[in-house]
């Protein structure tokens, strides 16, 4: 396994985040990398976003700053469509991996690697939110406005994610990467409601479309290795997107999956085909300009994202589908992100009565949470 | 600045290097002179034993037309061309709005003259309206170095910043071949076929000159029966059948499947955009109970027909 692991070429220190337990152990991380202290994360992050390539040149400074409003946020999910009622824990924001059709290019107008060091009130915030919600089962996770494990060499995150969620008995924890940073994982005691995934491709598009993330071999290779381990995993293959031969490759990788993996050990599996805000595609055709993925037949959704067209997106989520039940995951449950109802019932035959319907699905394999 | 009266015909209109204002009518401003004079006077510099245009260059050549010999000017007296173009930017910013063009040029005229590119996404471009980001200041230079002919287009058809600066984006030689195309359409239109022959162009690898060369575009093109607006209409409706081709495919099935089941006019059935939902609507309008019924009863009829039922099926295979 090829370990790439993320080192920025500066990191910069917001003065009052300098005692902060986490800022001090990412520093030792990082002892050859130059340091600067600045007053105002604003006036840097101004700076670089009026300069050229912001996004390149954010992605080599790493800022640690303190999260100044809420760490635990629901996921933003889209307007119109099916959500999966999936919390976020912005801890982590940017990510060092380059995908052409990631969407924090175009959500985030901060283009640093950001790391928020104040976990004590991450941790009081949690709990609060914990405890005010104590009914049902919650999925939680810190993917969504970053990679989960891509700077965790540095961090040390996951593990004390783990730890403090290993206690709580309605929640579910995911951390959702593309990389193969998993040394720490692998040293902690599995958690029965920590959830390791990965997000999934063919291999041309991980090859194409996701600079900077491990082959999807590799990140297959993590999997087993983490569920070998005790863990249970999840995958996301998100975003599916269309070209000559999809079918097979797409094949190819769920075979392998399935393969290498136990299927015993996969909580569920989601799929969500390419969409994107309009004014995302013109930040991909002038970062990517030989990418080709925005020009295929992508039709404005209801919450006014591109998205391929309904028969489109049917027949790439259905050949997906009955792969993945082919090859041994029939009993895996299977969800969509951002699909309509229509789609929910005719590529898998029902379609959720409401949020908890959906928590209750995709906390089946969990069973009875226990303390 | 000192003001003094000029003979019109020492002012040298040749060096335009403060110039941003082109392709303009004068029709308003010579009647506005005839009326009230030149209020205003325009600016001026000393340069090379020459005088030179700072702003002004509507109320010169206004005069000119008036032909009027002499008119006030107001003498800029500073050496650095930045500053004296500052001045000028500021003098016609209190007065009146820029055109897309004119922002444009006055952007390739900072940084031309040294202004420091941070500084212009900066201070300038909110001046001026525009978003602060090197992509916006990029796409309106683009836009400054166009060909006068391009240029001419953009300032004549009001283009706004996206159609122009996707126009931008093709070559000369295929902006030649849009023009015609493109003039006798809407600004949504317009952006409409200049984004699909673009997708479609990067999607296929294939030049858009090429493309709009086909022999269905050329035959359109020709056709003596066409009027340019049903002409570019057509090129639009074929650019996106290429540019969309399962959801148009679906578009022209639910079409003739109406046309089958001889749809009346008066009744309007529609998907949802896109077909993004399974949902359609009906509408019609009536004046009174008997209209209102027929209306009724004739969908009614309409819905007990075999073909009725094919509008649901996803699968638009009938045609
Ligand atoms: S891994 Fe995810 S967060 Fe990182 S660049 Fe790719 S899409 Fe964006």
């Amino acid at each position: 396994m090829i370990e790439s692991q993320y080192l920025p070429q500066k990191v910069y220190v917001e003065k009052q985040s300098f005692d902060f337990p986490l800022t001090k152990r990412i520093l030792e991380n990082l002892s050859q990398i130059p340091i600067e202290a600045i007053e105002n994360p604003r006036d840097l992050i101004e700076n670089i976003r009026i300069s050229r390539n912001i996004r390149e040149k954010g992605k080599t400074y790493l800022l640690l700053t303190r999260q100044k409003g809420e760490f635990v946020k629901p996921c933003p999910c889209t307007p119109y469509y099916i959500g999966c009622n999936y919390f976020i824990i912005n801890l982590d924001l940017n990510c060092p991996l380059d995908c052409t059709y990631c969407i924090l290019q175009h959500y985030l107008s901060n283009p640093l690697i950001t790391v928020h060091v104040n976990l004590d009130d991450l941790w009081r915030q949690l709990d609060v939110f914990l405890r005010r919600n104590r009914a049902g089962i919650l999925r939680i996770g810190t993917g969504e406005l970053g990679d989960s494990l891509a700077l965790d060499h540095l961090t040390e995150n996951s593990k004390g994610l783990i730890s403090y969620f290993r206690e709580k008995r309605n929640v579910i924890l995911e951390l959702k990467t593309k990389t193969v940073n998993i040394k720490n994982i692998l040293k902690i005691e599995p958690a029965q409601n920590t959830v390791i995934a990965w997000s999934l491709n063919s291999r041309r598009i991980a090859r194409e479309e996701e600079a900077g993330a491990p082959l999807v071999e590799e990140r297959i290779d993590a999997a087993r290795r983490v569920a070998e381990k005790g863990f249970r995993v999840g995958f996301h293959f998100d975003p599916i997107i269309r070209y000559p031969g999809w079918e097979e490759e797409y094949g190819e990788v769920i075979k392998r999956l399935f393969n290498a993996v136990d299927p015993g050990q996969m909580v569920w599996i989601s799929l969500g085909s390419l969409r994107f805000p309009p004014s995302l595609k013109t930040i991909i055709k002038e970062r990517f300009p030989s990418t080709k993925i925005i020009f295929d037949e992508l039709i404005k959704g209801k919450d006014g994202k591109l998205r391929y067209f309904k028969p489109l997106r049917l027949e790439l989520y259905k050949k997906i589908i009955d792969l993945i039940k082919n090859w041994g995951g029939e009993k895996i449950p299977l969800y969509f992100c951002m699909e309509s109802k229509e789609i929910w019932r005719r590529a898998l035959g029902w379609v959720p009565k409401g949020q908890e319907s959906l928590q209750a699905y995709l906390s089946s394999p969990f069973g009875p949470l226990k303390k | 600045m000192k003001k003094e009266k000029l003979s019109i015909d020492d002012i040298s209109l040749k060096d335009e290097r403060f110039r941003i204002s082109y392709y303009f009518p004068l029709d308003e401003l010579i009647l506005s002179i005839k009326k009230i004079g030149l209020i205003n006077p325009p600016l001026v510099a000393f340069r090379d034993k020459h005088i030179i245009l700072v702003s002004g260059w509507k109320r010169v050549l206004a005069c000119t037309e008036l032909a009027i010999t002499h008119l006030p000017v107001f003498v800029v007296e500073e050496e650095d061309e930045l500053e004296i173009f500052i001045k000028a930017f500021y003098e016609n910013l209190a007065t009146r709005e820029f055109s897309l063009l004119e922002k444009a040029e006055i952007l390739n005229r900072l940084i031309r003259f040294g202004e420091d590119e941070q500084n212009i996404v900066r201070h300038y471009m909110p001046l001026l309206n525009i978003p602060r980001t090197l992509p916006y200041l990029d796409s309106l230079m683009a836009i400054s170095r166009l060909e006068p002919e391009a240029k001419r287009f953009i300032q004549e058809n009001s283009m706004p910043f996206l159609p122009a600066s996707l126009l931008a984006e093709f070559n000369p030689e295929e902006r030649r071949l849009l023009f015609p195309l493109l003039s006798p359409l809407g600004q949504n239109k317009k952006k409409e076929i200049l984004e699909n022959l673009q997708d479609i162009s990067r999607r296929i690898g294939t030049p858009a000159e090429k493309i709009l060369s086909v022999q269905e575009i050329l035959k359109i093109q020709s056709s003596e029966k066409l009027s340019s607006l049903q002409k570019a209409e057509k090129v639009c409706l074929l650019l996106k059948r290429k540019r969309y081709p399962a959801f148009s495919s679906w578009e022209e099935s639910f079409e003739s499947l109406l046309k089958k089941m001889r749809w009346p006019k008066e009744i309007t059935i529609r998907p949802t955009p896109y077909f993004e939902d399974e949902e359609f609507s009906v509408t019609f309008t009536f004046e009174n109970k008997e209209k209102f019924s027929a209306n009724l009863l004739k969908l009614q009829e309409l819905a007990s027909r075999e073909e009725f039922s094919k509008i649901f099926s996803l699968d638009y295979s009938f045609k």
